[in-house]
């Protein structure tokens, strides 16, 4: 029977190694799309996916319960990528190319060549309006979008009230909105 | 600690840390224990020009009283208890009594006894800044007039 | 307000699921009756659906094994104490700005409160004394306060009926204020 989070949380509490092993497989993924999700360059997600993870280890034991474990682990993993956000030096350029090269490595089924121009023009401003964004709008977008969190968990990850959660999707998809507008 | 988790209890708890640390060191700011009184004795005349180099500091404040010619004729510092007294010789024949009363909101209270021999001439209850000073003149001397500078540091 | 304000201000809850049960149903009704709050729906659902593909569509899959092997090797490798204390400070202190703008307000307040005992030429600006009380055994006085130098004065005048100590002294002219 799958052990629930908490419990795998209480064994590694009691130093079971492959407790925590069981709780990074559950996550590893999610965490790293969240914080690709605001950084949109692939090694330094991977880069803060882990130091997220560490992170979750050594301070494991602090864990009381009084969230759920994956809103306790999202919010290291959020603070540790906002925290990157702004140190990060480069122009917006370098993040569309980044993004282009990740999309490219997809497999793509061949398509209509004007969709696929206004895909990617679309695609190519998305990445700016959302880049554009500060890292607290940024992150409830993709806290949003990405992972379907409700208001109260996105709350709880970003240390803010719902009415704080709701105003900024509200702002962010405004912006989003006016930017891209004509590609919609 | 839950209580540090929040934003709001942040923010109380580091200003209730600061106010606290503003008290502290509010209290801890000892009362000073004795004052150091200076007395600069100048004759003002009308007599030259001079400008004496050594008063340049109270340039500004010795042109209000619009004498000529300003000489400093001595300088004197001497510490004194709160509530005890200083004698200082005045040219003249003159004597001036200083007694610091107390020390409140960074100003110094001094009691000020001019006599010559033993007849009271001028008694005044003046409150100086820390640090500061006022001017006491007006006695004739050497054909101008006596300027005391009368300063306090709280120390 | 009218009936599409307030459902337009709904709109964006409804979609994301946070409404409840009975005001979902008002939500829904009135949008598949009215064109306008129904484009407004559409342009929120497309918005939603091109961001998801944007997002979801660049992450590419990462294998576990590399990424536990990896992370393994750094639970195992030694934090020097300095970083670990680096971290545990800035955890602490690591608060939003506006925790710290009140207790810098209050710091700012008490130094402006404070200034003269720090700043010694704001010392000299504000050197007014204050004369308490006075008795000049019936001479004549004047108190004087100069504003620009901040400069007081008080000038005691030789009394005409002449003081015992006139006879060795020759009066004269007071200070032209």
């Amino acid at each position: 029977m799958e052990l629930s989070d908490w419990e795998l949380v209480r064994k590694c509490q009691s130093g079971e190694m492959s407790a925590f092993q069981e709780l990074a497989s559950r996550y590893h993924q999610k965490v790293f799309m969240v914080i690709l999700g605001l950084l949109r360059n692939r090694d330094d997600a991977m880069e803060v996916a882990q130091e997220t993870f560490l992170r979750a280890y050594r301070k494991i034991g602090g864990f009381q319960g009084g969230s759920s474990f994956y809103t306790w682990l999202y919010r290291i993993a959020v603070n540790l990528a906002i925290d990157a956000q702004r140190r990060q030096k480069r122009n917006p350029l370098d993040f569309r190319e980044n993004m282009d090269d990740l999309l490219e490595s997809q497999d793509e089924v061949a398509r209509d060549p004007f969709a696929e121009v206004h895909d990617r023009e679309l695609r190519e401003n998305m990445i700016k309006a959302i880049n554009d964004l500060t890292p607290e709008h940024k992150a409830v977008i993709v806290l949003r979008t990405i992972e379907g969190l409700s208001y109260k968990d996105i709350g709880e990850i970003l240390g803010c009230s719902e009415g704080t959660v709701m105003s900024r999707l509200h702002y962010a998809r405004k912006k989003l909105h006016d930017k891209l507008s004509s590609f919609l | 600690m839950k209580l540090l988790k929040k934003l709001p209890s942040r923010v109380l708890l580091f200003s209730w840390l600061t106010l606290a640390a503003a008290g502290i060191l509010g209290a801890a700011e000892k009362q000073p224990q004795t004052v150091q009184i200076s007395i600069g004795t100048i004759l003002a005349g009308n007599q030259n020009d001079e400008f004496d180099a050594k008063l340049k500091g109270m340039e500004a404040q010795l042109k209000v009283l619009k004498y000529r010619s300003y000489r400093l004729l001595k300088n004197e510092s001497q510490t004194v208890p709160w509530r005890g007294e200083k004698a200082f010789e005045i040219p003249g024949g003159r004597t001036l009594t200083i007694t610091p009363q107390e020390f409140q909101d960074n100003r110094v209270s001094v009691k000020v006894r001019l006599t010559q021999g033993q007849k009271p001439l001028l008694d005044t209850t003046v409150k100086i800044p820390n640090k500061g000073n006022f001017i006491l003149g007006g006695p004739p001397h050497e054909g101008g007039a006596l300027v005391l500078s009368i300063s306090a540091a709280a120390q | 307000m009218n009936e599409c304000e307030r459902i337009e201000q709904s709109m964006e809850r409804w979609l994301d699921g946070e409404l409840g049960a009975a005001e979902s149903e008002v939500v829904r009704s009135h949008v598949d009756s009215c064109a306008n709050c129904g484009a407004v729906e559409q342009r929120l659902v497309k918005l939603e659906r091109a961001l998801g593909n944007v997002l979801a569509a660049a992450a590419p899959r990462i294998e576990f094994a590399p990424f536990w092997s990896e992370l393994e090797r750094r639970i195992d490798e030694k934090t020097p104490w300095h970083k670990d204390l680096r971290e545990r400070i800035h955890g602490w202190f690591a608060v939003p700005r506006t925790a710290w703008a009140v207790p810098a307000l209050i710091v700012l307040l008490i130094a402006v409160l404070s200034y003269d005992s720090y700043l010694p030429f704001w010392r000299s600006r504000n050197n007014s004394a204050t004369v308490v009380s006075i008795d000049a055994y019936g001479r004549s006085v004047a108190l004087l306060r100069e504003d620009e130098s901040k400069t007081t004065v008080i000038w005691l005048y030789q009394n005409q009926e002449g003081d015992d100590e006139a006879a060795e002294e020759t009066p004269q002219p007071g200070p032209a204020f």
